[in-house]
C-alpha cells in the first residue's frame, strides 16, 4: 500500500455491514478519521431501521466559506438533515427498509463523506482559474489540525497548494526532510515530469502565505507547496484524482515516515541477527568426551540438561 | 472537541480484532497473516525502492495468496516475527483503522506468562515506530474476566478463572484480584481448528459425499457453528437420535462454491459430538484425555488456598469455541460435580466429624463472548482510570522501554 486510500474503509465496512444485516439492529458505533474527523453512526430509539451518520469536524465552519454546503448537498441531498447534536457539523439519515438497490455503492460513497468535505477549497480554485480572472485569488486556509493548515490559492494560471505539517519528534522532523528533500529531488526523473512541482522548505514559510499572522516559525514546522498547473485540474476526471491524492499528503507523509522507521527497525533486526551469529561462533567447543557416543541412526548422543562426568557434578553428588 | 477514542488491537493467533474504545463489537476481525512478496535473492538489504510497502494484512492476504506467500507473525499467541508484525500494525492503523497514531492511546493485549522482552519491544515499536500518545498492555485473560462484568450473574470481580478458547489454542486461567496466577495455568491443545476437523471427519464418516473437497472444511466450520448444541448425557442422545431421527436430525443447503449448485447436507450426532469433544477428549485426541472440567478443577486446586472460593464462584468462557449453546451449563455441573463429590468424601473420611461448607461453582456465559478480549479492552479503555494507567510517551522517553514492566494497576500492593 503506497497510497492511502481516499475513502474511509472502516467506515465503509461499518455502514455496509448495516445495510446488509438482515434485521435491524440497535446501533451505537463511533469511528475516527485522519485529522480529527469523528463519526457517530446511531440507530433511531423509537424506530430501529433508522440509522443516521453525524460527523464532527473542527475545520468545518471553515470549509463551509468555500461552499462545502453545496458539495454536501449535491452529493449526498437525499439523506441529509439537520444535526440533533451541537457538537455535530453534519447529520445523514438512512431508512434502511427505503435503501437504493446498490448497498455497497452507497456506503463507498458515503465513506467518502471526508474526502468531499475537504475538496470544497480545491474545487473553489479551480473554478476561479476557469473564469479566467485577473490577479490572483482568495487565500483559502484550512486548519485541519491543530497548528496544521492547507492554504489554496488560485493564480491566474496555476493553484498553489501549501501544507504545514508539525513533527512532533526530532527524529520525524529529520526524517521528514529527507523524504520531503527526495520528493523534489525524484521529480527530475523523466518519467513523472508531468508531476506537480514541489518545494518544500522548513521554518520559513512561503511567500504566499508569509504575510498571515500567528505562523510559526520554529524547527518543528514544515511546509510544502505544491504547483497544480491546469494539466493537473483542467480535466474533470483528472481534477477528482488530483484533489482525492493532495488532500492526504500530509497522512502520507506521516505515514510514510512511520514505514521507513519499520524499515529501519527490520534492517536493524537482520544486523542484530548477523552479529550474534559472529559471537557465537567465537564461544569455545565444550569438552565432549562422554558424548561421543553414537546411537544406531549415527546422531550423536547426549544426556540431556547434564554433563555426567563434569567436574561439578561429582562433586555434587559426594 | 470531545477526545479521541482509544484504539483497542487484540492479535490473537488466528484473528485480530481491532477497534475503537466504547463500541460494542471489534470494527475488524482479520486473520493476522500478513501476504509478503516472495523474498529476493539478496534479502532485505537490496531493497531500492518501495518494496517494503508491497504487502497484503489479512483476508487481502489470504485472497492474494498466490503471488503473495503467507506468514503468520504470531505463533501460541506469542509474536515470533516482529518485522512482519511491525509492518502488520502499520497497515491495520493507517488502513484499516484508519487513524493517526499520534492522536490516540492504544491498547494492546498480551498472553498470560509473556515473556517481559516481548512487552519491551512491543512498547518499542508503538512508542518509537509509531509515536503513540500512550499505550497500555492488558493481559487477556484480565480483559476477558473484565468483560463478564455485562453479564446478569456477574459478581464484577477482578478474581475468577478464565476459560479462553480460541482458534487454536485454549487455555485455563486463574486471576485472583487482576493478578494472573501463572503457575497454575493450564493448557489444552484442543480449540477450534480441531472440533472443526472433527465435524469434517464426522461428516465424511456418514458418507456426505455431495460435499466439494474445496469447500469441506468452510461447510464443517458452518455446521460447527450453527447446529451445535451441548447435550447432558452423550449416550442418552445417541439414543434419542436413533429412536426418532426425523426430528433430531437437521439439514443444511449449502451451494457449491464454483458451480453454484446447491445440495443438502444431514446434521446428525456431530451436532452434539462437536462440544463432547471437550469434556471426552478421546474422541479427537489420542494422547491428551484430560476432560476440561477436570481440568478447571485441577486448575483452581494447585491455585493458592485463599483464592479458590473465587476462582471456582467465577468460571468465565471467553472466545470463540466456548459458544456452544449450554455449554456453560454443562461445564457448570461437571465441575460442581467433582467439587460436591470430593466435599462428601473429605467428610466420610473425617467420620462425619467435619462438616464443609458448600463451594459454590459458577460458570458464567455472557453475549460478548467470542470477542471477550476485546470487549474486555474497551469497556476498560472507557474507564478515566484508563489514562492514569497508560505509559504516556513522555514517561517512555524519560525511562525507556522496562516501564512496560510494571502495571500501574497494582501499584497499591507494592
Amino acid at each position: 500500500m503506497i497510497l492511502l486510500e481516499p475513502h474511509s474503509f472502516v467506515l465503509e465496512e461499518t455502514l455496509l455491514s448495516r445495510f446488509t444485516s438482515e434485521k435491524p439492529e440497535v446501533v451505537d458505533i463511533k469511528l475516527v478519521d485522519f485529522d480529527n474527523v469523528i463519526y457517530h453512526l446511531q440507530s433511531s430509539p423509537e424506530q430501529r431501521s433508522l440509522l443516521t451518520l453525524s460527523v464532527e469536524m473542527t475545520y468545518f465552519n471553515e470549509v463551509l466559506a468555500y461552499g462545502a454546503e453545496e458539495i454536501l448537498a449535491r452529493e449526498y441531498g437525499d439523506y441529509m438533515v439537520p444535526p440533533t447534536n451541537s457538537q455535530h457539523n453534519i447529520s445523514l439519515q438512512f431508512d434502511l427498509e427505503k435503501l437504493p438497490e446498490d448497498k455497497a455503492a452507497l456506503a463507498k460513497h458515503v465513506s467518502l463523506l471526508k474526502r468531499n468535505v475537504l475538496a470544497s477549497p480545491f474545487l473553489r480554485a479551480f473554478e476561479y482559474w476557469e473564469s479566467q480572472q485577473e490577479g490572483a485569488g482568495p487565500l483559502m486556509a484550512t486548519h485541519y489540525r491543530e497548528n496544521e493548515a492547507i492554504y489554496v490559492q488560485a493564480q491566474q494560471d496555476r493553484v498553489t497548494v501549501i501544507f504545514s505539517t508539525l513533527f512532533k519528534e526530532e527524529v520525524d522532523r529529520v526524517l521528514g526532510k529527507v523524504f520531503l528533500q527526495e520528493f523534489v529531488d525524484a521529480r527530475r526523473l523523466a518519467s513523472i515530469q508531468n508531476a506537480p512541482q514541489v518545494v518544500y522548505s522548513s521554518r520559513e514559510a512561503p511567500l504566499e502565505i508569509r504575510h498571515l499572522p500567528g505562523l510559526r516559525q520554529d524547527e518543528s514546522v514544515g511546509y510544502v507547496s505544491f504547483v497544480l498547473f491546469p494539466r493537473h485540474f483542467a480535466d474533470p476526471e483528472a481534477r477528482e484524482k488530483t484533489i482525492s491524492q493532495i488532500q492526504l499528503f500530509r497522512d502520507y507523509l506521516h505515514y510514510h515516515i512511520k514505514c521507513a522507521k519499520a524499515y529501519m527497525h527490520s534492517r536493524m533486526r537482520t544486523r542484530v541477527k548477523e552479529f550474534l551469529k559472529v559471537i557465537n561462533r567465537a564461544k569455545p567447543d565444550r569438552v565432549t568426551s562422554m558424548s561421543e557416543k553414537r546411537t544406531a541412526t549415527g546422531r550423536y548422543f547426549r544426556p540431556q540438561f547434564r554433563q555426567s562426568g563434569s567436574p561439578q557434578q561429582v562433586e555434587g553428588e559426594w | 472537541m470531545s477526545k479521541l477514542p482509544p484504539v483497542i488491537i487484540d492479535n490473537g493467533t488466528g484473528y485480530t480484532k481491532m477497534g475503537f474504545a466504547g463500541n460494542t463489537d471489534p470494527q475488524f476481525v482479520i486473520p493476522t497473516a500478513i501476504g509478503l512478496p516472495n523474498q529476493s535473492r539478496y534479502g532485505i538489504a537490496s531493497k531500492r525502492g518501495i518494496e517494503d510497502l508491497d504487502f497484503h494484512i489479512g483476508d487481502e492476504a489470504v485472497a492474494n495468496s498466490k503471488t503473495y506467500g503467507l506468514n503468520y507473525p504470531i505463533r501460541h499467541g506469542q509474536i515470533e516475527n516482529w518485522d512482519h508484525m511491525e509492518r502488520y500494525w502499520e497497515q491495520s492503523i493507517f488502513k484499516y483503522m484508519r487513524c493517526e497514531p499520534e492522536d490516540h492511546y492504544f491498547l494492546l493485549t498480551e498472553p498470560p506468562l509473556n515473556a517481559p522482552e516481548n512487552r519491551e519491544q512491543m512498547a518499542e515499536i508503538f512508542f518509537e515506530s509509531f509515536n503513540v500518545q500512550g499505550l497500555y498492555i492488558a493481559v487477556q485473560a484480565v480483559l476477558a474476566l473484565a468483560a463478564s462484568w455485562t453479564a446478569k450473574n456477574s459478581q464484577q470481580t477482578l478474581t475468577g478463572t478464565v476459560i479462553d478458547s480460541g482458534d487454536g489454542v485454549t487455555h485455563v486461567i486463574p486471576v485472583a484480584e487482576g493478578y494472573v496466577l501463572g503457575s497454575s495455568i493450564k493448557h489444552i491443545p484442543i480449540a477450534g481448528r480441531d472440533i472443526t476437523a472433527f465435524v469434517q471427519q464426522l461428516l465424511r464418516d456418514h458418507g456426505e459425499t455431495s460435499i466439494p473437497p474445496e469447500d469441506s472444511l468452510d461447510i464443517a466450520r458452518r455446521i460447527k457453528e450453527n447446529y451445535s448444541y451441548t447435550s447432558h448425557d452423550m449416550a442418552k442422545e445417541f439414543l434419542k437420535y436413533d429412536a426418532d431421527p426425523v426430528k433430531y436430525y437437521k439439514s443444511f443447503d449449502a451451494t457449491n462454491s464454483i458451480n453454484q449448485q446447491t445440495y443438502t447436507v444431514d446434521v446428525g450426532y456431530e451436532r452434539f459430538l462437536a462440544p463432547e469433544v471437550f469434556f471426552n477428549p478421546e474422541l479427537v485426541s489420542s494422547d491428551f484425555l484430560t476432560p476440561l472440567p477436570e481440568v478447571v478443577d485441577n486448575c483452581i486446586q494447585t491455585s493458592p488456598i485463599d483464592t479458590r472460593r473465587g476462582l471456582y464462584n467465577n468460571i468465565v468462557l471467553s472466545g470463540g469455541s466456548t459458544m456452544f449453546k449450554d455449554f456453560g451449563k454443562r461445564l457448570q455441573r461437571d465441575i460442581k460435580r467433582i467439587v460436591d463429590g470430593r466435599i462428601k468424601k473429605s467428610e466420610e473420611l473425617s467420620g462425619g466429624r467435619l462438616q464443609a461448607k458448600p463451594i459454590d461453582v459458577n460458570v458464567i456465559a455472557h453475549k460478548k463472548q467470542r470477542h471477550a478480549v476485546w470487549f474486555g479492552g474497551s469497556i476498560m479503555a472507557c474507564t478515566d482510570q484508563f489514562y492514569q494507567f497508560s505509559h504516556t510517551k513522555a514517561e517512555y522517553e524519560e525511562h525507556g522501554p522496562s516501564i512496560c514492566r510494571h502495571n500501574r494497576v497494582f501499584e497499591s500492593l507494592a
